[in-house]
C-alpha cells in the first residue's frame, strides 16, 4: 500500500555533510538569500510586487504557512509518492512543492475567500463587493478584505498543526491519505470558523460605519477586559497559541504532555495546555509593555493604544519562533544529553535570549533593508510578515529540500526507527516520581517565581539601558 | 534514580528543578501579569507642570485643510506604487514629478526639472510638474495661521505648515492675505508639523513671499526633505526641535513626538497654547500621536490654567482616507472623559470621524463647507476659530 509521506519526517535521517557548526550556517546563510529574494519579488515595498500593504502580503504569507503546513503535517505530502519523496533531488523536490502550495494558496484565496465566500456569505472578504459600498476606496477594500482573510489565518496556523501535535490526529491517525488529510482539514477549518465568528467577526462588524449591530455584537463582549474594542486582543492569545504549539512541537519534543500515558488525556491536556500557556504568554507579554512604556492609554494611537499593545503581544511572540525552529532544524535540537526536563529548560532560555536579540537586532535595522518603518508601533509595521516569511522559507528547506545542502537525506532502516521510539520512551520513562524529583520541583517552583518578579524588576532597567530606536 | 535511603538523587533534583523552573515561572505569568496586583509595578504618574506662561487668546485661520480632492485618486496611488510604506517621494506625485510614472520616482530627479524656478516662479514650477506628475490636479495642501494676543496685549502671527500645491496653496493665501503678511514680515515663523507632502511641499510658496522667516521642522526629517528647504529658496534659520517640550513665547510651546509615519515620514511637532482662565489649546498638522496622547502628555509635562483641556484646532488624523478600524471607535469612546469644550478638527480627522463625535454629542465645532471642503462636519477651508476669542 502507499505510504505517501506518512512518518516521512520521522523516517528520513538527514545525515550532516560536515560537521556542525557549518551546516547550520550554510543553511542560515542559503535560507537568508531566498528570504531576501522573495522579499524583495513579493513584499518589500521598494521591490518588484510590492505586496507589504501590508495587509495583502501579510495574508499572503500567514496563508502560504497554512498551505505549507496542510501539505505536510495534515495530508503528509500527498499525492506525492514515497519514492518520489525519496529519490527526487531537494532542488527539484522544493521546487514542485513549493509550486504545488502557491497553487494551492491562489485557489483559496481568490477561490474560496474572495470567490465563494466573499460573493454568496460574506461580503467584506471581497474587495470587488466592498467597492461597491459609498466611500469605499479600492485600497482599503483590498486591505479590509485581505484582513479578514488574514485573521481566518491567525486561528487556522493555531488549529491546524494543534490537531497533529496536541490531539495526534485523533480519531483519524490510522486512516489512509488523503482520508485522513480531508477529515482533519475539515474538522480544524470547521473550528477556525466557529472561533473566528467569536472573537474576530465583531472586530469586522464595526469596521464599517454604522456598527453592524444586526450583524455582530457591537461593541464586543471583551471591551471593558482587553481595554478596545479591537480584535487585536485575539490576534494575541492566537498568535501565542500558533508559537507554543510549534515549541511544543520542537524544543520541548511535546513534553510536558508526552508524560501523560493514558491517550485521551494526553491529548486534551495537550490541547488546552497549549491554550494555557498562550495566555500565560498572552498576559506576560502585555506586562512587560507596561512596564517599558507605562500603561496602554485607551484611544490613543501607536504605542500607548491596548490594540497596539495586543497586536504587539502577538509580534513579539513570534520572535520568540525563530530560534525555536532554528534550533531544531539545524541544531538537532541541542543539547540532547541531560534529562528531557534539564534539555528542555536549557533550548527555552537559549530560545528567549535569541529571541529577544533578534527583537533588539529587528528593530534597530530592519527598516534599512527590508523597506519598512523605523520605530515599534507604525501602523504598517508588522514584524510578523519578515518572520512569518523566514519561517516559511525554513519550512519549505526543512520540509521540502531535506535542509539540502547542508544536510543529506537517508531514509532510516527498520531498526534505526525502532532505536528512535525506544529513545524517545526511555526519555519519558526517565521523569518519573520519587522524593528527590519532588524536592527539585518545589525549589524550582520558588525559583521560577522568584525569576519571574525579578524579569519584571528588571526590565525598565534593561529597556533604558539599550537604545532600541535611535 | 533516587540512590540511597537519605540522600538526594543530584540528577532527579536537577530534573525537577527544571521541572518546577518552568511551571512556576509559567504558573506566575498567566496568574499574575494581567491582574490588578500588576497595577502595583507601575510607577506613580509625576507631573512635570512645566511653566509654558500663559496667552490672552488665539485665533486660528484655516488657509486649507484639503490636502488631496479626491481619496480615490490619492489611494488610487498609494496602491499603484506599493503602498503606504513606499518613500513619499517616489510615488511621482508633484513637485517631483519627472515623467518616469507612478512609483518610480526621486527626489532628486523631480527637483532637478524645477529648481532653478524655485521660489519665484512658481507658476511656472508648477506648469512643468503637471506635465511630469501623477495626478497634479489632486494635490491641495494643509496650513494654517495662528494669531496669538499676549496677556500684555502684543499680538504674533505664526504659519503652521505650508500646504502641497503650488497653485492651490498660492490661491489659498491669496484668499486669506498671507501673502501680503509674509511680505511684510508680519509672520514671525513657520512651524513645520511634519515632512508629509500635503504639509511641506507648498513649502516655495511661503519662500516666495518671505525666504528669510525663520523655520521650526521636527527631529527626523530625511535628507530629502533637508535638501528641499534649502532648494526651496529658504535663506532664513531652521531650528530642528528635539522630542519634547520646547517653549516658544508665553503661553506657547510647541511639543516633538518621535514617532514614524506612513510614507516614510518620521516625528510630528505639534502645538501647544495656555489660554488665560480658559486652559490648554492644542493645534495640530495631524496629530499622528492622537489628540488623547497630546492631551496626556500635556497632562504630565506641563501646567495649564485650571487644569482644563480647553480646546483642539487641526487634523487629528483619525480617518484621513476615510478609512475605519475599531481603534478609532476606542477614540472616539474615550476623547469625552477629556472634557474638551471646543474641537475644531478638520483634514485627516475624516468626516466620518467628526459625525461619529457629532452623534457623541461632543462640542464640535462646525464649518461653512465653503472653498472646496467637503462636509459643515468641520471646519472648512477660509473658517475661522477663536480660544479665549469670539470669532
Amino acid at each position: 500500500m502507499e505510504k505517501f509521506g506518512i512518518d516521512y519526517l520521522e523516517e528520513r535521517s538527514l545525515t550532516q555533510r560536515w560537521p556542525q557548526p557549518i551546516p547550520a550556517i550554510v543553511s542560515l546563510v542559503f535560507t537568508l538569500i531566498l528570504f531576501y529574494a522573495t522579499w524583495w519579488i513579493f513584499q518589500d515595498p521598494r521591490g518588484w510586487m510590492r505586496m507589504y500593504t501590508p495587509y495583502v502580503g501579510y495574508m499572503y504569507t500567514r496563508w502560504w504557512l497554512i498551505v505549507l503546513i496542510w501539505m505536510v503535517y495534515i495530508f503528509n505530502y500527498w499525492p506525492f509518492k514515497r519514492s518520489w519523496l525519496e529519490k527526487t533531488h531537494p532542488l527539484i523536490k522544493g521546487g514542485v512543492l513549493t509550486a504545488v502550495s502557491f497553487g494551492v494558496l491562489y485557489i483559496l484565496i481568490k477561490g474560496f475567500f474572495e470567490g465563494l465566500l466573499g460573493n454568496f456569505g460574506l461580503a467584506y472578504f471581497n474587495p470587488g463587493q466592498l467597492t461597491k459600498l459609498p466611500g469605499v476606496t479600492e485600497f482599503f477594500a483590498i486591505e479590509y478584505a485581505a484582513l479578514a482573510c488574514l485573521m481566518f489565518a491567525a486561528i487556522a496556523s493555531w488549529l491546524s498543526p494543534a490537531w497533529v501535535v496536541a490531539c495526534e490526529e485523533a480519531p483519524w491517525q490510522d486512516l489512509k491519505q488523503p482520508g485522513k488529510g480531508v477529515s482533519i482539514l475539515i474538522m480544524t477549518f470547521f473550528l477556525s470558523t466557529l472561533v473566528y465568528f467569536m472573537t474576530m467577526h465583531s472586530h469586522m462588524g464595526i469596521l464599517y460605519y454604522p456598527w453592524q449591530y444586526f450583524t455582530s455584537i457591537a461593541p464586543p463582549y471583551w471591551e471593558k477586559f482587553a481595554n478596545t474594542v479591537s480584535g487585536n486582543f485575539h490576534v494575541s492569545w492566537i498568535m501565542c497559541c500558533t508559537v507554543t504549539v510549534w515549541i511544543v512541537e520542537t524544543i520541548w519534543g511535546r513534553y510536558p504532555f508526552n508524560l501523560i500515558k493514558r491517550n485521551w488525556l494526553r491529548r486534551l491536556v495537550a490541547f488546552f495546555g497549549i491554550i494555557a500557556i498562550a495566555f500565560a504568554m498572552h498576559f506576560f507579554l502585555y506586562f512587560l509593555q507596561e512596564m517599558t512604556w507605562g500603561p496602554a492609554i485607551r484611544g490613543t494611537r501607536r504605542a500607548f493604544a491596548p490594540d497596539w499593545r495586543w497586536l504587539h503581544v502577538g509580534e513579539m511572540a513570534v520572535f520568540f519562533l525563530v530560534p525555536a525552529l532554528f534550533i531544531t532544524f539545524y541544531c538537532n535540537n541541542w543539547p540532547k544529553k541531560f534529562s528531557m526536563p534539564v534539555n528542555v529548560l536549557i533550548r527555552t532560555v537559549i530560545t528567549i535570549v535569541a529571541a529577544i536579540l533578534l527583537y533588539i537586532l529587528y528593530y534597530k535595522t530592519s527598516h534599512n533593508f527590508l523597506g519598512t518603518q523605523k520605530g515599534f508601533s507604525h501602523p504598517q509595521q508588522f514584524p510578523m510578515i519578515p518572520t512569518i516569511w523566514l519561517i516559511n522559507i525554513w519550512l519549505v528547506h526543512h520540509w521540502f529540500m531535506d535542509n539540502w545542502p547542508g544536510w543529506k537525506m537517508v531514509p532510516k532502516t527498520a531498526e534505526e526507527i525502532a532505536r528512535d521510539h525506544e529513545a524517545e520512551q526511555a526519555l519519558v520513562r526517565d521523569v518519573r516520581w520519587n522524593p528527590a524529583l519532588g524536592w527539585g520541583m518545589g525549589v524550582g517552583a520558588v525559583v521560577g517565581v522568584v525569576a519571574y518578579f525579578i524579569t519584571i524588576a528588571l526590565l525598565p532597567v534593561f529597556y533604558a539601558a539599550i537604545d532600541v530606536i535611535k | 534514580m533516587s540512590g540511597e535511603k537519605g540522600k538526594i538523587n543530584r540528577r532527579d533534583f536537577f530534573k525537577g528543578t527544571a521541572i518546577g523552573v518552568m511551571g512556576g515561572t509559567l504558573a506566575m505569568m498567566g496568574i499574575y501579569s494581567y491582574s490588578p496586583w500588576r497595577k502595583g509595578h507601575f510607577p506613580k504618574v509625576e507631573r512635570k507642570l512645566a511653566d509654558i506662561g500663559a496667552c490672552k487668546n488665539i485665533k486660528v485661520t484655516n488657509i486649507s485643510e484639503t490636502s488631496w480632492f479626491e481619496n480615490a485618486h490619492l489611494m488610487g496611488d498609494i496602491k499603484g506604487a506599493g503602498g503606504l510604506l513606499v518613500n513619499q517621494y517616489d510615488y511621482n506625485w508633484p513637485p517631483f514629478g519627472d515623467g518616469s510614472g507612478l512609483g518610480k520616482g526621486s527626489y532628486e530627479k523631480g527637483i532637478a526639472k524645477i529648481k532653478h524656478l524655485l521660489p519665484d516662479k512658481l507658476d511656472e514650477a508648477w506648469a512643468v510638474t503637471e506635465k511630469l506628475s501623477v495626478h497634479p490636479e489632486n494635490a491641495g495642501g494643509y496650513a494654517c495661521l495662528i494669531e496669538l494676543e499676549e496677556l500684555n496685549g502684543k499680538k504674533h502671527k505664526y504659519l503652521l505648515d505650508s500646504g502641497w500645491s503650488y497653485k492651490w496653496t498660492d490661491e489659498c493665501f491669496k484668499r486669506e492675505g498671507i501673502d501680503k503678511m509674509l511680505e511684510n514680515r508680519e509672520i514671525e515663523a513657520l512651524f513645520i508639523s511634519h515632512e508629509h507632502f500635503d504639509h511641506f511641499w507648498g513649502l516655495p510658496v511661503t519662500m516666495k513671499y518671505d525666504p528669510t522667516i525663520t523655520m521650526y521642522i521636527p527631529e527626523g526629517f530625511y535628507p530629502e526633505g533637508l535638501q528641499y528647504i534649502k532648494d526651496a529658496g529658504h535663506k532664513g534659520k531652521v531650528i530642528k526641535v528635539k522630542a519634547g517640550l520646547n517653549p516658544v513665547i508665553p503661553g506657547m510651546a510647541s511639543f516633538v513626538f518621535a514617532i514614524p509615519i506612513i510614507c516614510r515620514v518620521y516625528g510630528e511637532q505639534s502645538l501647544y497654547f495656555n489660554i488665560k482662565d480658559k486652559g490648554l489649546v492644542s493645534v495640530t498638522g495631524c496629530c499622528h500621536q492622537s489628540i488623547i496622547q497630546f492631551a496626556e502628555t500635556a497632562y504630565r509635562e506641563i501646567k495649564y490654567e485650571n487644569d482644563n483641556l480647553y480646546g483642539v484646532y487641526g487634523g487629528l488624523h483619525i480617518s484621513p482616507f476615510e478609512d475605519w478600524d475599531p481603534k478609532y471607535d476606542d477614540l472616539v469612546i474615550s476623547l469625552g472623559k477629556y472634557g474638551f469644550e471646543k474641537i475644531g478638527c478638520n483634514h485627516c480627522t475624516g468626516i466620518l470621524c467628526a459625525k461619529k463625535f457629532i452623534s457623541a454629542g461632543y462640542p464640535v465645532v462646525e464649518g461653512t463647507a465653503q472653498n472646496r471642503s467637503k462636509d459643515k462636519a468641520y471646519l472648512g477651508n477660509g473658517d475661522k476659530i477663536g480660544f479665549g476669542i469670539e470669532v
